[in-house]
């Protein structure tokens, strides 16, 4: 039972005053090492993903040629998608071309998966960072005002609302926003998706609604988690009580100090939750009609192409582990104690 | 007092906000409510002469016509039969299935093609092809490319070939420039009504598939068709311009069609709501549909019925072996309540064989049809001791609420039902691997030989039925080979009445999707009705035009 | 990745914080009206049904399909397959419950248990759940529903099996980043000291210390645990109709939506209400548990 092994990192106190050093090799080593760590995660999904799929009854060749095909025609199917291999043996054919840049050819569509992926991608990531940035930039003030009064007006809307927000199906809120803005009042596109050729500002308007649509389940998460942990830290923390013994105004207490150390574990949800925000595109991109990602995915669930569904799925579970690293990075420049700690 | 203070403030902040929540989605209710629409379209005749130019973009269901993950290369689209629209823009077709503006007078008329004629007692097929036709890449449209298509699209390993005997010595071959032969060892009476529907009928330019190869053409394929592929992406989005070469003159009226697809009927509701797009086809939701109708931006179609619903029993397995339980089910099954519970208003024609008002051969009665009668059904499950039943179907909106108003009328009759939506893929799997017991399924079509026709569900040939009968199947058979019109009514008739005798399958509700557009948009298929030939109306895309 | 595990302590102390009541009436208010309230949720739908006269969810005559509000016999009116409303949203609450509650549950005792081991016995043993965790995490859930729909198929068993599934790895974390801290306070090391056995120093030590903590956490889920059940009829999963549940109601009414707005209106305040006095409840139960 050695302490040292299970000791964590105790809750941030320091600000963003020592970035500066951030660059030394220390660093560079915890950079390294979450990398290393994030290639067994890896590898862990995609097995997983293959297994899994090859659960699912039924021979895809069989699904995709149909009832007219000869078994000689399937057979050949199965052969040019190596089907008839064994689990372990795909995998590894899968391993080998993937880390050649090969993610293969979908099953359905002839299509190779890198010119599915180069037409869709930048949809599904224009969704999702948008929905990132509209979410945190209302969660933030939202939060604040809330906190600064614990227990005031503001402060009981906010958290009924963002408790109503998550108990919304998002497949409603999403028709719901249609419904209001694009229907009612005739401002915003219904569906559809403008490209980035074609202007930022019919873009931007595209990407509105199904923005809010993903953006107000995250908002309210955001909102309900950074307004406890101000509350935490203005009521409990040492710190902030010294600071108001200083005559620092509570504003200023709250802005500085307590959101700062808040803002830690705000990049960490938000790591957090790329994951599941990711597989959200999946509904949003159907009402919409998005040309995305999730789209996608979609179609090869319908349409049985193992190719495309065990790919994205495991692009979709490379985001969000690639996402997780890189908040641990971040935290750690932000925080030079977990960059010298003790693991 | 602090605690009541406390509940009450909990009080006034839930109140409103659950207020909140009511009224933004009654909002879905109102929208505008006007002037009530007879559903049956407008004729053609009364809007004024077409007018040439704007642009169209039509919504497609992403589960079905709007789904074309294997590309919109005929030989390969496996979707085919459910990709009318993109198919027949780019590639236009041999024939067409057109009908006169109140949908009746259903015939086949060609398109591409000029005539056809059997000869060798059916078993040969001549088709002369249209003189001056020009594919969009400037590539002639001759008779040597459409035998190359044929000969392709037969060999596919697709389940979009078609099922053509053909003999094993110059099955297709071109005579001349126009002309194109076709020799089979058996005749095929349905071989022409089955067109419109299948890939063959799709002519895409060699030139243009050997210049841009298999994977690229299944993107932006290359036809003779009224409009060209401007940008495509599988599944999502088709956009066509105007053809400059095509071979009608004045045709196509639009100058740029859009095709996007979109997941489920009700995103595509409020979208046509919203203005943002000018129709949606094959709506199937009935509330929705009913919804339409009241709305005064819309012009609501609904196609003659062809297809009725049919209940599916596995007669090769217990318990649907046995004739009384079969009997059971078409005593204990009240298509009329259905009709006028779920589709109130609709009036929807409940029929007692594979065909509906809509399409050929259609006879209101079968001689000898079991109908509703609850202590008939009653007693013959009690003769059976007990009755467990699976009634499963493809689950789509409208088919979940039959099978539950099913479920409910059966258990009524003391038999015990549970019921299972499946996904399409799982419904293929249950018929090859023969475990199911009951399907709601759709069984006929305009033709009955033709699409998902009376031998798709009742010959033993085919993978999806639940009955192997040498008799039945010599009816299918003779029928196929004739293509006398009223030697194959009288055996159709004889197969109902042998299918309504033997406690196969019982029929029901014709119900068929509707096409939902906005005013001022034209166009056979669209605003007017045409009998389905599988499920949805097949678009005259040419001739769709919109007021300026 | 420790750094997930610092903050999933952070999370689970940040979702339950609320403003510490002062006053011996404010803490019996604000737990007791939302206990009253679940009491109240769990009575009607359980008990309602059997003590009211009330029509059943299912097996409605399609002829009286699409009844407005009070009609007679049904108060608030029929679906389009002629079942009263009320009561399938009784039922169909029943359903929501058992799904919400059990899913819970599973991902209380597994998740807690797996997270609280993980940490107590540390090592290499620690590692590997915890990356295992990871990996779970970042699999997207949508497969294994797809998976389980397909080969087990729909019913109330499988719904829970991948919802619980899903629930566990972040149950998990909490636990365990709530057990480090345990296992640096004296006590523990007291009891260490005295040579208690490692199951009873979790039974005993562990288990009411980071219990509230779970349990607050745990009345949160319950809201997202049933709406995702509804959202699984997406793909084939979920509680197979036509028994009703808030979530599949809620999802079949929004495929007509614009004309029967009604069948999603009734459910979604029904999950609202359950939702808000659980949360409620979490809160204050937490807040009374740590005030201690």
């Amino acid at each position: 039972m050695s302490v040292a092994s299970g000791l964590l990192p105790t809750r941030p106190r320091t600000g963003f005053g020592r970035l500066g050093r951030a660059a030394g090799s220390p660093l560079v080593r915890l950079i390294v090492k979450r990398v290393l760590l994030a290639i067994p995660i890896l590898l862990g999904v995609s097995v997983l993903t293959f297994w899994v799929l090859s659960l699912i009854p039924g021979d895809p060749a069989r699904a995709m040629l149909g009832m007219n095909a000869t078994d000689a025609q399937v057979e050949a199917l199965r052969h040019e998608y190596h089907l008839d291999e064994s689990g372990p043996q795909r995998y590894l054919d899968w391993l080998t071309g993937a880390l050649h840049g090969d993610l293969g050819t979908s099953m359905v569509s002839s299509q190779t998966m890198s010119s599915m992926l180069a037409d869709r991608w930048a949809v599904t990531f224009e969704l999702v960072a948008l929905a990132f940035i509209v979410s945190l930039a209302a969660a933030v003030p939202v939060a604040l005002l809330a906190a600064r009064w614990p227990g005031g007006v503001f402060d009981r809307i906010s958290m009924l609302c963002s408790v109503t927000g998550l108990a919304v199906a998002n497949y409603v809120l999403a028709l719901l926003l249609v419904l209001v803005f694009a229907v009612e009042v005739n401002v915003l596109p219904a569906i559809g998706y403008v490209g980035l050729g074609q202007g930022l500002g019919p873009n931007l308007k595209s990407m509105v609604l199904p923005t809010l649509a993903m953006a107000i389940p995250l908002f309210c998460f955001y909102t309900r988690f950074l307004r406890g942990d101000l509350v935490d830290q203005m009521q409990s923390e040492d710190y902030v009580d010294t600071a108001r013994a200083k005559g620092i105004g509570p504003w200023r207490v709250l802005w500085m100090h307590a959101f700062r150390n808040s803002s830690f574990g705000m990049i960490t949800i938000v790591g957090l939750n790329i994951g599941t925000l990711v597989g959200g595109t999946v509904i949003i991109e159907q009402i919409f009609a998005l040309p995305g990602l999730g789209q996608l995915l979609l179609q090869g669930i319908n349409t049985r192409d193992t190719v495309v569904v065990q790919d994205l799925v495991i692009i979709f579970a490379a985001i969000a582990v690639f996402a997780n690293l890189l908040v641990d990075v971040l935290y750690a420049v932000l925080d030079p104690r977990i960059r010298y700690g003790s693991h | 007092m602090r605690r009541i203070a406390n509940v009450n403030r909990k009080a006034r902040l839930l109140g409103p906000l659950a207020a909140l929540l009511a009224v933004a989605m009654a909002v879905a209710a109102c929208g505008s409510s006007a002037s009530s629409n007879d559903g049956k379209g407008d004729a053609g005749a009364q809007v004024g002469p077409a007018q040439s130019g704007g642009s169209l973009t039509v919504l497609e269901d992403a589960s079905f016509a709007g789904g074309y993950a294997s590309g919109l290369d005929p030989a390969t689209n496996t979707t085919g039969g459910a990709n009318l629209p993109q198919m027949q823009s780019i590639f236009g077709g041999l024939f067409l299935l057109r009908a006169d503006d109140d949908g009746s007078n259903a015939k086949i008329v060609p398109n591409q093609a000029e005539s056809y004629a059997f000869s060798d007692g059916g078993k040969t097929l001549t088709i002369k092809l249209r003189p001056g036709i020009k594919f969009s890449d400037g590539t002639p449209f001759d008779a040597q490319t459409v035998v190359w298509n044929m000969l392709r699209d037969t060999s596919s390993p697709c389940s979009c070939a078609p099922t053509w005997q053909l003999t094993k010595k110059d099955p297709i071959v071109a005579k001349g420039d126009l002309t194109v032969v076709i020799h089979m060892t058996q005749p095929n009476g349905a071989l022409i009504s089955n067109l419109p529907i299948s890939n063959v009928n799709w002519i895409a330019s060699k030139t243009a598939f050997q210049k841009l190869g298999a994977a690229k053409f299944k993107v932006a394929p290359v036809g003779a068709g009224p409009f060209t592929v401007v940008s495509d992406q599988l599944s999502s989005e088709l956009v066509l311009k105007k053809n400059p070469n095509y071979f009608k003159k004045g045709l196509p009226y639009l100058d740029k069609l859009t095709f996007k697809s979109i997941g489920g009927d009700q995103p595509a509701y409020q979208a046509l709501e919203a203005g943002q797009a000018d129709a949606y086809e094959g709506m199937s939701t009935s509330p929705l549909i009913t919804q339409a109708m009241k709305n005064s931006k819309f012009t609501v179609t609904l196609g003659p019925a062809t297809s009725p619903y049919v209940i599916q029993l596995n007669t090769m397995k217990a318990p649907f072996n046995n004739i009384k339980a079969r009997q059971a089910i078409y005593y204990a099954t009240d298509f009329d309540a259905i009709s006028k519970g779920l589709f109130k208003g609709s009036d929807l024609p409940v029929s007692e064989s594979f065909t509906a008002p809509g399409g050929l051969f259609y006879h209101e009665k079968v001689p000898g049809y079991l109908h509703y009668d609850l202590d008939k059904a009653k007693a013959l499950v009690k003769e059976l001791g007990g009755l467990n039943v699976q009634l499963g179907t493809t689950a789509i909106y409208t088919a979940n609420q039959v099978i539950t108003a099913l479920q409910t009328q059966w258990e009524k009759a003391g038999i015990k039902v549970t019921t299972k939506p499946m996904q399409l893929p799982q419904v293929i799997q249950a018929f090859t691997g023969g475990n199911w017991q009951a399907l709601l399924q759709t069984a006929g079509a305009w033709d009955p030989a033709a699409g998902v026709g009376v031998a798709f569900r009742f010959a033993s040939t085919s993978p999806f039925t639940g009955v192997k009968d040498p008799k039945l199947d010599n009816y299918f058979l003779q029928a196929a080979a004739t293509t006398d019109s009223a030697q194959r009514d009288k055996l159709y008739q004889q197969a109902a009445k042998y299918i309504a005798q033997k406690a196969y399958a019982p029929f029901g509700i014709a119900f068929t999707p509707a096409n939902i557009v906005a005013k001022g948009v034209h166009g056979p298929g669209l605003t007017t009705p045409i009998p389905a030939l599988a499920v949805n109306t097949q678009t005259i895309w040419d001739e769709v035009w919109r007021e300026q | 990745m420790a750094v997930i595990d610092a903050s999933s302590a952070q999370l689970e102390t940040a979702l339950a914080a609320t403003t510490r009541p002062r006053g011996r009436w404010r803490v019996w208010v604000r737990t007791w009206v939302p206990a009253g309230m679940v009491v109240f949720i769990l009575a009607i739908c359980f008990l309602g049904p059997v003590v009211l006269p009330i029509a059943k969810p299912t097996g409605g005559d399609v002829l009286e399909s699409g009844l407005s509000p009070f009609s007679s016999g049904h108060l608030l009116g029929t679906d389009s397959n002629g079942n009263d409303i009320l009561s399938r949203l009784l039922y169909g609450g029943r359903a929501s419950l058992e799904v919400g509650i059990t899913v819970n549950l599973i991902g209380l005792v597994i998740g807690g248990g797996i997270g609280a081991i993980s940490a107590y016995v540390g090592g290499i043993v620690d590692t590997l759940i915890m990356r295992g965790l990871d990996v779970l995490i970042a699999f997207p859930s949508l497969v294994l529903t797809l998976a389980v729909a397909q080969s087990l198929g729909p019913s109330k068993r499988n719904t829970i099996f991948a919802l619980a599934f899903f629930s566990i790895p972040a149950v998990a974390r909490i636990a365990r980043s709530s057990t480090l801290r345990l296992r640096e306070m004296p006590f523990m090391q007291a009891a260490q000291l005295c040579g208690s056995p490692w199951w009873r120093i979790l039974l005993r030590h562990i288990t009411p210390n980071i219990g509230p903590q779970l349990i607050s956490f745990a009345a949160l889920g319950m809201g997202i645990v049933i709406v995702t059940e509804g959202a699984l009829s997406f793909l084939g999963l979920g509680i197979p109709p036509p028994a009703p549940s808030w979530g599949n109601m809620i999802f079949d009414g929004q495929q007509s939506m614009s004309a029967t707005p009604m069948e999603v209106v009734w459910p979604s305040v029904a999950l609202l209400i359950t939702v808000l006095s659980f949360n409620q409840l979490g809160e204050s139960l937490r807040a009374r548990w740590s005030g201690r």
